[in-house]
């Protein structure tokens, strides 16, 4: 490859066959620049309105922000597309490794490239480290489809691949209303959410829109009170209740019981994880003789809350 | 009676299996199926896992190997509950028939119905297995891995496995199925020492979650007839399913289970609630988008899989055993698949400490149960 010094403005950034980075930081880049100027040439190629960026989009990006030019690029001398995208790939995976919306261009491009999808699930899906199966590469194909919106919201949030795949389940307008209820919350809630709300719409047979149109969900999420964390937060609650109607009664008996037992805080009883082996602990802890006797006497009350002890009998409506 | 027919689109055969006994006798059933030989198997399943629908790619050819492993395993069972001892023959691998719930959606990697056609290695395993075990009444089956009758119409597996076990008095050999495929069993004295046993449903889960397997009515025909020449019989309630109309669906199955057979030939009935890994539940959603059997309310059991509240199971339960006792069938042994000591105690009045009582449980002669 030659080495050549071109200005910002030789550049065709529109141009974007050969780029899969869409969502990072700058600020590494700027500071290094600043300091050392650009030690790693760009790497570009040539097309018929001139050079084409094959790598180093974050550095680009950093230049034009410092109006840093000209800077040196290492010419590619390479007319077919896809290999000019294959040196790319594989000049970056010598130094790094891929997120999830990078990997899902990536095989977007090589799907436009490569004709065979078997060839593209054997020889790129390893590479990706994403399991070798047809399914895969349909998900990622899809999740590099999603609205721009949602790529940023995964990029910030660094959702997960299971979340992202439930996120694939709705369509565009419900992944709207979906935008207040994700955004607030972490990896877990979010998961959580989707799920539930997933569960609910196959349960009742209604629409992920109707559900989130619901009176409670909608008044929640229009409540001038709560902040928008708050009312993620309290529409997860109410998924997680309509889904699981059950084992939320169980747990609001089960804390109503201790509550009526005016346990104070020093004493703690806990079920099994959702009551699975039928067994409580008790754990207190006492100063003296009179708070081991007030504990005593609280947890005595429990004993005689024949509700409390009636609830692994309890059978769920049908 | 229907059999069940499991024609492939292709018979794979792996070249160092070419000439054993087995496969030549499913090429002579299979006669006009194309066969294709192979040197490793291993590209063939890659090739077929990268399938949108690996599973259901996988049923579609028969693979014709040698089992490269032992052919006598203890049945995995799941962590931290009740086992009950049970043996398994890994002789045959997957099932043509399609349950929604199938666990070996899961559990397997290879997805080809597969034929491990080296019986002389099976029967030096399981020689050894039982020659080891001599002082020990076991209980063992071919039924875990796949369905035991499945393929029996093209490797008539049955008819051989079953005379081998007749002068084996340590251990009773189960066959178990949802098929009716028992036209080899019928052509043989029963042995005392083999159970034939049915995965039995209600009828609307049959139809629904049971792609490809014989209606209620067809199996319990079977197992009819099948009793009436002599052999004894097995029933599985596994998986119970809450559906809107379960107590009415298992009670009428199991009120035309205890009419038509005599319950003096039914060696165990065993019941175990819908449970499955949580990375099964996607399978499921994707390959029986209709199935609602996944939209009830679950929890993370102590072995991590997904499975009903307890007070659920204990509802379930309670209600399938009063169907079974109000049917008169209270002398029948009845044990759990999976459960905790405590769904034993609380529905079955059995203490029990571990998988041994629940082996001594079930080996026991009938009249001494």
């Amino acid at each position: 490859m030659k080495v050549r010094k071109i200005s910002l403005d030789d550049v065709d950034i529109k141009d974007e066959r050969f780029r899969f980075s869409y969502h990072f930081n700058l600020d590494t880049f700027l500071l290094s620049i600043k300091k050392i100027g650009l030690a790693n040439p760009l790497v570009v190629t040539i097309r018929d309105h001139g050079f084409v960026l094959v790598t180093g989009w974050k550095r680009l990006f950093a230049c034009k922000e410092l109006s840093f030019s000209p800077f040196p690029v290492f010419v590619l001398e390479q007319d077919d597309d896809l290999k000019a995208f294959l040196f790319s790939l594989y000049e970056n995976l010598t130094h790094r490794d891929f997120d999830l919306l990078e990997k899902a261009e990536i095989l977007q491009k090589l799907n436009k490239y490569i004709h065979d999808e078997r060839q593209i699930v054997k020889e790129y899906l390893p590479l990706l480290r994403i399991p070798a199966t047809l399914s895969y590469l349909d998900l990622y194909i899809k999740i590099s489809r999603l609205e721009a919106r949602w790529k940023r919201v995964i990029y910030e949030k660094k959702m997960s691949l299971p979340s992202v795949e439930l996120l694939m389940e709705f369509d565009a307008a419900e992944r709207d209303l979906l935008l207040p209820l994700i955004l607030p919350v972490g990896q877990n809630k979010q998961r959580q959410i989707l799920e539930d709300l997933i569960q609910l719409s196959k349960k009742e047979e209604k629409s992920p829109k109707d559900i989130l149109n619901s009176q409670g969900i909608r008044s929640t999420l229009q409540s001038e009170k709560l902040s928008p964390p708050q009312k993620a937060e309290q529409v997860r609650r109410l998924l997680s209740k309509e889904s699981h109607p059950f084992l939320s009664d169980l747990k609001e008996s089960f804390d109503a019981s201790l509550k009526r037992a005016h346990l104070s805080k020093e004493v703690k009883v806990e079920s099994s994880s959702f009551f699975e082996d039928g067994e409580f602990s008790v754990s207190f802890n006492l100063r003296d003789e009179q708070d081991f006797h007030e504990r005593l006497v609280k947890l005595q009350k429990l004993v005689s809350d024949k509700d409390f002890f009636s609830l692994f009998k309890r059978i769920p409506d049908e | 009676m229907n059999e069940t027919l499991f024609t492939p689109q292709k018979i794979f055969i792996t070249r160092d299996s070419e000439s054993l006994p087995l496969t030549q006798r499913i090429l002579k059933n299979l006669s006009q199926i194309k066969v294709e030989y192979v040197q490793d198997p291993q590209d063939l399943i890659e090739e077929i896992q990268i399938s949108r629908d690996s599973i259901g790619e996988g049923k579609k050819y028969l693979l014709i190997t040698r089992q490269r492993g032992h052919y006598v395993k203890p049945c995995p069972c799941t962590p931290h509950y009740v086992g009950c001892n049970y043996f398994i023959i890994n002789a045959d691998l997957n099932c043509p028939l399609d349950c929604s719930y199938c666990i070996l959606q899961a559990y397997l990697d290879n997805p080809l119905i597969t034929v491990h056609a080296d019986t002389d290695k099976m029967w030096k395993h399981l020689d050894d297995f039982l020659q080891k075990n001599r002082g020990r009444l076991l209980r063992i089956g071919t039924g875990e891995l796949g369905d035991s009758l499945a393929l029996d119409p093209i490797t008539e597996r049955s008819t051989e496995l079953i005379s081998y076990f007749s002068t084996r008095s340590n251990a009773f050999f189960e066959l178990k199925t949802k098929t009716a495929n028992i036209k080899n069993l019928l052509e043989l004295k029963p042995p005392e020492n083999v159970v034939i046993a049915w995965s039995i449903n209600s009828r609307q889960m049959a139809f629904t979650e049971e792609l490809g397997a014989p209606d209620i009515k067809g199996r319990l025909e079977a197992a009819r007839l099948v009793s009436r020449s002599g052999y004894r019989v097995a029933f599985h309630f596994d998986p119970l399913i809450l559906y809107q109309g379960w107590e009415q669906g298992y009670a009428e199955v199991i009120e035309e289970l205890t009419a038509g057979i005599d319950q003096k030939k039914i060696a165990w009935i065993s019941l175990g609630s819908l449970r499955f890994p949580p990375s099964l539940k996607a399978v499921i959603q994707k390959r029986f988008p209709q199935t609602k059997i996944t939209h009830q309310e679950f929890i993370k059991g102590r072995d991590g899989k997904l499975r009903y509240p307890k007070p659920v199971r204990l509802w379930l339960y309670g209600k399938v055993v009063e169907f079974l006792k109000n049917a008169g069938a209270e002398s029948i042994s009845i044990y759990f698949c999976m459960e905790s000591e405590d769904v034993w105690q609380e529905i079955l009045k059995k203490t029990i400490r571990g998988k041994k009582e629940v082996e001594r449980l079930l080996t026991l002669p009938l009249g001494d149960r």
